[in-house]
């Protein structure tokens, strides 16, 4: 018998399964051996051997129906010894093999799986888990039409700095591919689309290979500047035989974040010490409450003001260093620390029809930055803003850097300097009550209106998780930002920044994975939901009903797309026409309203609304907190003022 | 007989009410509406993505100063927002009741 009509009783699966059952596990091997090991096509007594045949069926025919180790219980292997508590997922067929093995080879446990009606939302899901249990969640998708579908949320929590490993199914190798989905569904490169944001992505060859690339993408994922990662997973590797020739899942040892040259944070101690009017500005600074309690040490060492801009809570918003945007120019020395934007710290940009740039700063005024951002950042996408050279650029992360900074500080105070502080002290506590006065006194307009004020609505709210243990999970951007002006936030979860692209489609599910977070802590989450955020993925709600996720979400309805309305009342002023009435079209969410409690009710929360008056607003927070409290999310559609 | 029939019919439009003809020439509040004034300054004027402009004493000048050639905000020409119509809603902007004191709201006052 020649080779030829060797292999003809057995058809290509079963004769490169063969193979690997004679000892070269094709699974655990490159494209090269896989290539030069389809020649000698085992004996049944060689499968019989190597396989656990079950009763009633041959050697063959057992290897046609059955797999002894699959593949993607190795990877799940892998997948486990990172800690991964949860796996955000649409289901696919693309990753049916390793859908299965977290199922029953996994026990649906560390990590279990999430259902998620849109990629989207999982990706979503993962970035605001992130910034809350300060380490990802794993994301599975197809890699062609589930990335697609997710490309938005990467680029959020590219631009926001938040890790999310994605694992993505693909079939590699053509000739395996059934016909239609799964040829549909397979790429070249199905990490290509997404890759102009994320840190880095592989396309592991074989088993080993996909353990190494795996520890190494949640590496790279959590090294400051942190981002979004890719892994594929190939369709053959999960569904085939592991094999008996998997050597092991490297350990992770993530790496210490970079910290600022002594020197140059020498010299920096040295220029706050000195300023007449030093003044700090912080925005993905924090990664923790360390990083909270470093900053208000050298605040207060200096009694230096502090302007937290909105990538993370860095500083407590009831302390009285916690300063507004207008200490910029009084400044002579800046620092700024994981600064997305330095250029806009010292400069605006106005919105006419000849964009004129103004210096905010004072002149003379001097940049210190200390931040990661310049050691890692990507070409097509914008996002890393206009070009700044500050006056001493330390690249380290700021959080790591902190500590040294502050012995330098501390080292150069002269008694005359600290002295000095009292002063200040009085004058920024001043300042801080005028604050502190001014935006209660500006809650007070429109309190009683219908639609109801935002003010109002976070009045309303606060009144009652003021005793809880509670974490704002929104952004407060578009809501005038009520949320820090009248929320004393003290602690790092309690405020997480927001979506950092700036896409619509983050608010609810990013609100579900930071509830999820929060639920192992036993704290309230809180979600002011805008409704043109809402109805990009509802099914976020769905997700939280379904996996029992406790959140209160009380939306911010204003009917539209608000900011649109902004932006094209400007388009018309400048072309001097429609300005009676033409920004609405295209802008509004109304005629229908949609009744987003309906779609909430829908997705199997408890739900009210909608709410036009304020006084109906407590009993609602009410009924709804005691649902929270049992461990459901809860919804009230609230019509609110436009800010 | 025709100049008695007259006078009824004259009397008759005095004694209509004023809406009649308010609905004829929008009030203040319904320019404010019609020319997105609310889409910064909120429904009551209390401010938002702008300013409060409620509770807020203006001159007529001065405030048609501000709309016209404004900093921020986008300018009203008056080809678009005539003097009238400004005048109209600037006087509704003047109507516009204070709020209660904070002693006065449970919680902003106890805070």
């Amino acid at each position: 018998m020649n080779k030829r009509q060797e292999t003809d009783g057995l058809n290509r699966r079963e004769f490169l399964s063969g193979a690997a059952a004679a000892g070269v596990a094709a699974a655990g091997m490159s494209s090269a051996e896989k290539a030069g090991a389809v020649a000698a096509p085992p004996s049944e007594a060689q499968l019989a051997m190597e396989y656990e045949v079950p009763e009633g069926y041959s050697a063959a025919e057992a290897r046609e129906y059955f797999v002894g180790r699959p593949g993607s219980d190795f990877m799940l292997d892998a997948i486990k010894s990172l800690g991964f508590e949860y796996v955000t997922t649409n289901p696919g067929s693309s990753f049916r093999g390793l859908h299965e093995s977290i199922v029953n080879y996994g026990g649906n446990s560390r990590p279990e799986l999430l259902t998620c009606p849109h990629e989207e939302q999982a990706v979503a899901m993962g970035h605001g888990y992130a910034k809350v249990a300060g380490r990802p969640l794993a994301m599975l998708a197809h890699g062609t039409v589930g990335f697609q579908h997710a490309a938005m949320a990467v680029y959020n929590a590219w631009c926001d700095r938040a890790p999310v490993v994605i694992l993505g199914g693909n079939h590699f190798d053509a000739t395996e591919r059934r016909s239609g989905v799964e040829w549909a569904h397979s790429a070249q490169d199905a990490a290509a689309v997404l890759r102009d944001f994320l840190k880095w992505d592989d396309m592991p060859q074989s088993l080993q290979h996909f353990a190494e690339s795996l520890v190494r993408a949640y590496k790279i994922a959590m090294t400051p500047p942190m981002g979004p990662v890719a892994v594929m997973l190939d369709g053959h590797l999960q569904e085939g035989e592991a094999g008996d020739r998997i050597a092991e899942i490297p350990k992770l040892a993530l790496p210490v974040p970079p910290i600022g040259d002594p020197a140059a944070v020498a010299e920096a101690a040295s220029w706050l010490v000195d300023a007449e009017a030093p003044v700090i500005v912080a925005d993905r600074m924090a990664h923790d409450q360390t990083g909270i309690d470093r900053l208000v040490r050298l605040a207060e060492t200096l009694q230096a003001p502090v302007i937290n801009l909105r990538g993370r809570l860095n500083f407590p918003t009831t302390h009285h260093l916690s300063q507004g945007r207008g200490e910029i120019s009084r400044a002579d020395v800046i620092l700024g620390l994981e600064l997305n934007d330095p250029w806009s710290v010292i400069n605006s940009m106005r919105d006419r029809v000849h964009r004129s740039p103004r210096r905010t700063a004072r002149p003379g005024a001097r940049l210190i930055s200390i931040s990661v951002g310049d050691l890692f950042l990507k070409s097509n996408y914008q996002n890393f803003q206009r070009y700044f050279s500050p006056d001493l650029n330390i690249a380290g992360d700021a959080q790591a850097t902190l500590p040294a900074l502050i012995d330098a500080v501390e080292q150069r105070m002269s008694r005359a300097r600290r002295r000095s502080n009292a002063d200040r002290e009085r004058q920024f506590r001043a300042a801080y009550a005028k604050r502190r006065e001014s935006a209660m006194d500006a809650a007070r307009y429109a309190w009683n209106a219908s639609p109801v004020s935002t003010a109002r609505l976070y009045m309303e709210l606060w009144n009652q998780v003021r005793d809880k243990d509670w974490a704002m999970v929104s952004e407060d951007r578009q809501q005038s930002s009520w949320g820090r002006r009248l929320w004393p936030m003290e602690k790092h979860y309690q405020y997480i920044g927001g979506s950092g692209g700036v896409g619509i489609g983050y608010g609810a599910p990013a609100a579900v994975g930071a509830a999820l977070a929060h639920r192992a802590e036993g704290r309230l989450a809180v979600n002011v939901q805008r409704d043109g955020d809402m109805m990009y993925v509802p099914g976020a709600f769905w997700t939280a009903a379904h996996h029992r996720i406790p959140l209160l979400t009380v939306t911010h309805n204003n009917r539209g797309y608000h900011q649109e309305f902004m932006h094209l009342q400007r388009m018309a002023s400048r072309r001097r026409r429609g300005m009676d009435g033409s920004a609405l079209v295209g802008n509004t969410l109304d005629n229908p309203a949609p009744d987003l409690a309906k779609i909430a009710a829908g997705m199997g929360c408890w739900a009210t609304g909608p709410i036009t008056q304020p006084e109906d607003l407590a009993p609602a927070i009410k009924r709804a907190l005691d649902v929270v409290t049992n461990g459901e999310p809860a919804f009230i559609d609230v019509v609110c003022q436009p800010r | 007989m025709r100049v008695r029939a007259f006078l009824i019919v004259i009397a008759g439009i005095l004694l209509l009410p004023a809406w009649v003809f308010a609905a004829e020439e929008p009030d203040g509040r319904a320019l404010y509406l019609k020319y997105q004034c609310w889409q910064c300054h909120g429904y009551e004027g209390q401010g938002g993505a702008a300013a409060r402009i409620a509770s807020k004493q203006y001159s007529f000048e001065a405030f048609a100063r501000y709309v016209r050639h404004p900093n921020v905000m986008p300018a009203y020409p008056a080809e678009i927002l005539t003097d009238a119509d400004l005048r109209r809603i600037l006087e509704f902007i003047m109507t516009i009741p204070d709020p209660a004191p904070l002693k006065d709201i449970p919680l902003l006052g106890n805070d």
